[in-house]
């Protein structure tokens, strides 16, 4: 299948965000995991394997659209010292992300591609979702003071 | 738990290699899938599982002796456009892993940090299991011409 106009670059241009994702949360879960907050690092766990989700629908699609994925680049990795300052820079991460994906959309409409409109349709309802989930957690350490926030979360939920 | 000297630095190389490594065989996977080689596709896709559990150990080792885990910085990935340049560049990719987790062997032995070195050894063991499978693939190919090969590895392994 050719793709239609521009709408590999989309798909590469995502890509790229959802890769720079898996290293993001790799490194945040296990930073998390170092400091004890167990709870913390089966969400960002979840979240880097998820994103891995992304990834390998994207590849697939770029390959069936006969382009060619390109895995080699990121964007800036967001770090931070703290747990707040890395919810902070990944709510950041996110925000970006979803406004990439409604551009993305917002074009495959308009040159028809309707397959490739759906597949990033699914990802932003993921990618609103982090979004949320990462307000949220900010709202709550403003609610309940940081200290509070992290004693909640050394425990991991599943045990 | 403060790393002794280099050893950080050894770590975030080998990261580097092997955070590349994850998308090489992911790409190559895919590929795979998209031409019908459903078998090759899983043996390959397991193996960029494989790199990404090594990479997970790494980062967390890498925590634990208090430094800062790159994950920025990614090597070329060779991507090859067909089935036995995937071979070649993942033989090649291999190869430039074990000869970075040897001189990473070296210098934990020279610098006493037994545990980081336990934690190479480790993965050297699969490095020489990746690199005997490509062999074997690649030899195979030799006797049996690609086509044969190819065939075989439309069904996927139940």
């Amino acid at each position: 299948m050719k793709a239609k106009e521009g709408v590999l670059e989309f798909l590469n241009q995502v890509l790229k965000s959802e890769l720079t994702a898996v290293h993001q949360y790799l490194l945040h879960a296990a930073m998390c995991k170092n400091w004890g907050y167990a709870r913390l690092y089966e969400h960002f766990s979840h979240l880097a394997n998820e994103e891995v989700g992304h990834s390998s629908g994207l590849i697939d699609h770029l390959l069936y659209l006969d382009g060619v994925p390109a895995v080699e680049h990121l964007d800036q990795v967001g770090g931070g010292r703290t747990v707040a300052d890395l919810l902070k820079a990944d709510l950041e991460f996110e925000r970006d992300d979803v406004e990439l994906l409604r551009k993305g959309i917002a074009h495959c409409s308009k040159v028809n591609d309707f397959t490739t409109r759906h597949l990033l349709e699914h990802m932003v309802i993921d990618t609103e979702e982090h979004i949320d989930w990462f307000e949220t957690q900010l709202r709550t350490i403003d609610q309940v003071g940081l200290a509070m926030y992290l004693a909640e979360h050394i425990k991991a939920s599943k045990s | 738990m403060k790393a002794k000297q280099g050893v950080i630095e050894v770590l975030n190389k080998i990261l580097t290699a092997d955070l590349t490594a994850i998308n090489q065989y992911f790409v190559h996977a895919k590929m795979c899938s998209n031409w019908g080689y459903d078998r090759l596709h899983h043996h390959v896709r397991q193996r960029s599982f494989d790199e990404m559990k090594d990479a997970e150990e790494l980062i967390e080792h890498i925590l634990y002796l208090e430094g800062v885990p790159n994950l920025q910085r990614m090597n070329t990935v060779h991507v090859g456009e067909t089935v036995p340049e995937q071979f070649k560049a993942d033989l090649k990719a291999e190869q430039e892993m074990l000869s970075l987790l040897s001189e990473g062997v070296v210098h934990c032995t020279k610098v006493g940090d037994f545990t980081t070195r336990h934690m190479f050894e480790d993965m050297v063991k699969d490095v020489d299991q990746h690199i005997d499978w490509i062999e074997t693939q690649m030899e195979t190919i030799k006797q049996v011409g690609l086509e044969m090969y190819l065939a075989e590895q439309i069904k996927k392994e139940s």
